[in-house]
């Protein structure tokens, strides 16, 4: 009896908001700090420009958290139109059969004007896309550029031959630590692949069945892992633990370090920490002598929408994509956070504003471009189940050989072989479900 | 004469006063393990849908998985040095404390402040604390460098949990060994001393005895509690690294289940470390239980 109150109460409350207000909405996302800042200045943006839909936008804190808070709404359906997933995720969702095809909801727009590296990642292995890409980051090499000139580098290095050559001479003239790595999966190990059109696992990662392997523990990353353990005895290289600060990021912003590979997500921090100090130079990431260059893959994370709302919801969130998919709006992500923009029009739009050449937008053309570098079927991304988890056992593993507890090629091996029983499981788990 | 059960008139209505708590363990307490039971014999898809039953598999998919192992023995090691080591300090504290010594009465106030500080904090601090650039162990590191490295070093990580573990858990020990000690009739005390027992031999014979019951309650509850309790330290200190020597199995549960999405194999460790706690706690009492004296 109370429970018939109540719905009706609440039936009466839903339907007095939806007479005021076309269409209230929210949108998931999980990140903090100054990207945090920006979304919801989008949020602001997108409601004070119309009045016929309202988004409410909540910070879960993580992605990792917003996937985990996603899954449980799901689950007990109170669930947000719009959310925001991070790349690992991608075929979590693809199989989830929560969401829907952005490109089938959005049947309209130009998805082709969408940067390569950024589409392949989250489209079906039929080319559709099933997100629309948000906030995308790819790896850029970031250098000081006055402790190098500092050790007498002139020319900015651009391969690994050159990267090491740079940091013996760092170290020659005292720099404790001339190169510094998270050894993070997708910085070290995913995006090193990619660039080098090295395959990550059979099926072309994934991309043509769930029955794919990991062989990464063949290919040239075996040797390029076996080259940092080298170079960190030779006190070339360090690893985030090894550093005062143990966090690779703040070792390279507070000069303790001149060089590192990061997200083009953290520019903006690091030309902060940097200004009126040092001169920070950012380009394309480094490749070995005699390999071609392929596409970086895209990085941070691209919006869902959710299955099991109505047609109202759906038409708001339709809105506040193509609002949040507009050059300006691209604009203003890239230059209050350092994330590169998605379509490739943007560029146009940068170069013809006042701000054109400033380092506001430092990270887009230079993200652009390694996002667009030729590619291979091995350097789309990546569709390998239970990837979240991988991701884990793959930094355990090379911890233990960072730490001298077993050879690279072992822990290369473990990984291989733990990340292989994923897989199978994965298989099993989605034994009934298709590959879009 | 009022007999106990005219207390309450009417015979429904202890268990009806009962029911709001009765049904607030049922709701939270045993639904999510009898879901935890239930999962662990399904391969669950994390958004729901399409899940398969498969029996025993996912038990002998972990039981057979080395990780899980690893896990559990770490899991064994923490809780025996860190629930030994939980109780032998307040033990040793609460046994100054009630000597009246100089200060004992500041120690009391001072040593209980801690118990209002939450595990996640603990585990902030004491990552501060033993940091090997700016901790205090920072001057080890300076004459011989890289010998204190709980970045890198399994043992020392795993040390620097320890030590956060303990410290963490003195203050309710203490109060509870406190009390204990403090209600031992003085005149017990000043006949052993009369017959020429000296500190130590009071301790053992006469304190030590007399406190078995709470002895035996703090290292109950710190047996089981260090199995849990750890999340917290582990998740703001080490993250189960490095290459995994500190993850414990409450912390690969945790992360099995919410950042790999595997939700069978997750609640399938969960229904495994249920029995091993349950059963751990039973063999206390079996074993330890018999010998403790509650009569005074």
């Amino acid at each position: 009896m109370k429970i018939s109150i109540l719905a009706a109460a609440a039936a009466l409350m839903t339907a007095a908001c939806s007479s005021a207000q076309a269409a209230n909405f929210e949108f998931w996302y999980g990140n903090t700090g100054s990207v945090e800042k920006a979304i919801l200045a989008q949020c602001d943006a997108f409601n004070a420009s119309q009045s016929a839909n309202h988004v409410t936008c909540v910070g879960q804190g993580s992605y990792e958290v917003s996937m985990q808070k996603a899954i449980a709404a799901y689950r007990s359906n109170k669930h947000p139109v719009l959310i925001q997933f991070f790349d690992a995720g991608t075929l979590d969702l693809l199989l989830s059969d929560a969401v829907v095809p952005v490109q089938d909801v959005l049947p309209d727009v130009d998805w082709n004007s969408y940067i390569k590296g950024a589409r392949s990642y989250y489209e079906t292995s039929g080319g559709k896309l099933y997100s629309q890409p948000y906030n995308a980051s790819t790896l850029l090499f970031y250098v000081n550029k006055t402790e190098l000139e500092k050790a007498g580098v002139t020319e900015m290095p651009k391969t690994w031959e050159d990267i090491i050559e740079s940091a013996r001479k760092l170290k020659a003239s005292g720099h404790e630590c001339p190169y510094v790595t998270n050894g993070e999966p997708w910085s070290m190990f995913e995006q090193f692949s990619a660039r080098h059109g090295l395959p990550i696992a059979s099926q072309h990662n994934g991309y043509d069945g769930l029955n794919a392997e990991y062989v990464f523990n063949t290919t040239f990353f075996a040797k390029h892992l076996q080259n940092l353990i080298d170079w960190r005895k030779e006190g070339l290289v360090k690893i985030a633990s090894d550093t005062k600060a143990g966090n690779y990021t703040a070792a390279f912003n507070s000069g303790e370090c001149a060089m590192m590979e990061n997200s083009s997500g953290s520019y903006t921090d690091s030309s902060k920490a940097f200004a009126g100090k040092y001169e920070l130079s950012v380009s394309l990431t480094p490749m070995y002598k005699g390999y071609e260059r392929h596409n970086t893959f895209v990085g941070g994370a691209s919006i869902y929408i959710m299955k099991g709302h109505d047609q109202s919801e759906i038409d708001g969130a339709k809105a506040f994509l193509d609002f949040l998919r507009k050059p300006e709006q691209q604009m203003f992500m890239t230059a209050s956070t350092g994330y590169v923009p998605v379509t490739n029009d943007v560029l146009d739009a940068i170069a013809k504003s006042p701000d054109a050449g400033t380092t506001k937008y430092a990270t887009a053309a230079v993200g652009i471009e390694s996002m667009n570098e030729p590619g291979t079927p091995d350097t789309r991304g990546i569709r390998l189940g239970f990837y979240v988890q991988f991701r884990s056992i793959f930094m355990e593993e090379t911890q233990k050989a960072f730490a001298g507890t077993q050879t690279m090629q072992v822990a290369l091996d473990h990984a291989k072989k733990r990340g292989d029983e994923l897989l199978r499981r994965f298989e099993q788990t989605y034994k009934t479900a298709k590959l879009p | 004469m009022t007999s106990e059960s005219s207390l309450f008139s009417h015979r429904w209505l202890p268990a009806l006063l009962a029911a709001p708590l009765l049904l607030l363990i049922l709701i939270f307490f045993y639904a999510p393990i009898v879901q935890a039971f239930y999962w662990s014999f399904f391969l669950e898809r994390p958004f729901g849908g399409g899940s398969e039953f498969v029996g025993w598999d996912n038990f002998r998919r972990v039981l057979s998985d080395p990780e899980f192992w690893d896990a559990g023995w770490r899991t064994v090691i923490f809780m025996v040095f860190a629930s030994s080591l939980a109780v032998a300090l307040p033990l040793i504290l609460a046994v100054a404390a009630d000597r009246k010594i100089r200060l004992s009465l500041t120690a009391r106030n001072v040593l209980v402040w801690p118990k209002g500080v939450a595990g996640a904090s603990i585990g902030v601090v004491f990552a501060f604390i033993f940091n090997p650039f700016v901790g205090i162990l920072a001057p080890i590191n300076h004459f011989f460098p890289g010998a204190w490295a709980p970045g890198l070093d399994g043992t020392d990580a795993f040390i620097t949990l320890i030590v956060a573990h303990v410290w963490g858990g003195i203050p309710f020990n203490f109060v509870i060994l406190l009390a204990g000690l403090q209600s031992i009739p003085r005149t017990m005390f000043q006949a052993a001393a009369m017959d020429g027992a000296g500190p130590w031999r009071r301790i053992f014979d006469v304190q030590l005895p007399l406190i078995m019951p709470q002895l035996f309650l703090t290292l109950v509850l710190e047996f089981t509690e260090s199995v849990t309790s750890a999340f917290a330290l582990i998740d703001t200190i080490t993250k189960g690294g490095p290459g995994g020597s500190t993850n414990l199995l409450v912390y690969k549960i945790y992360t099995d289940g919410f950042s790999g999405y595997d939700l069978s194999g997750a609640s399938t460790q969960t229904a495994i470390l249920m029995v091993f706690v349950v059963i751990l706690t039973a063999a206390q009492f079996l074993l330890l239980g018999g010998s403790v004296n509650y009569e005074r």
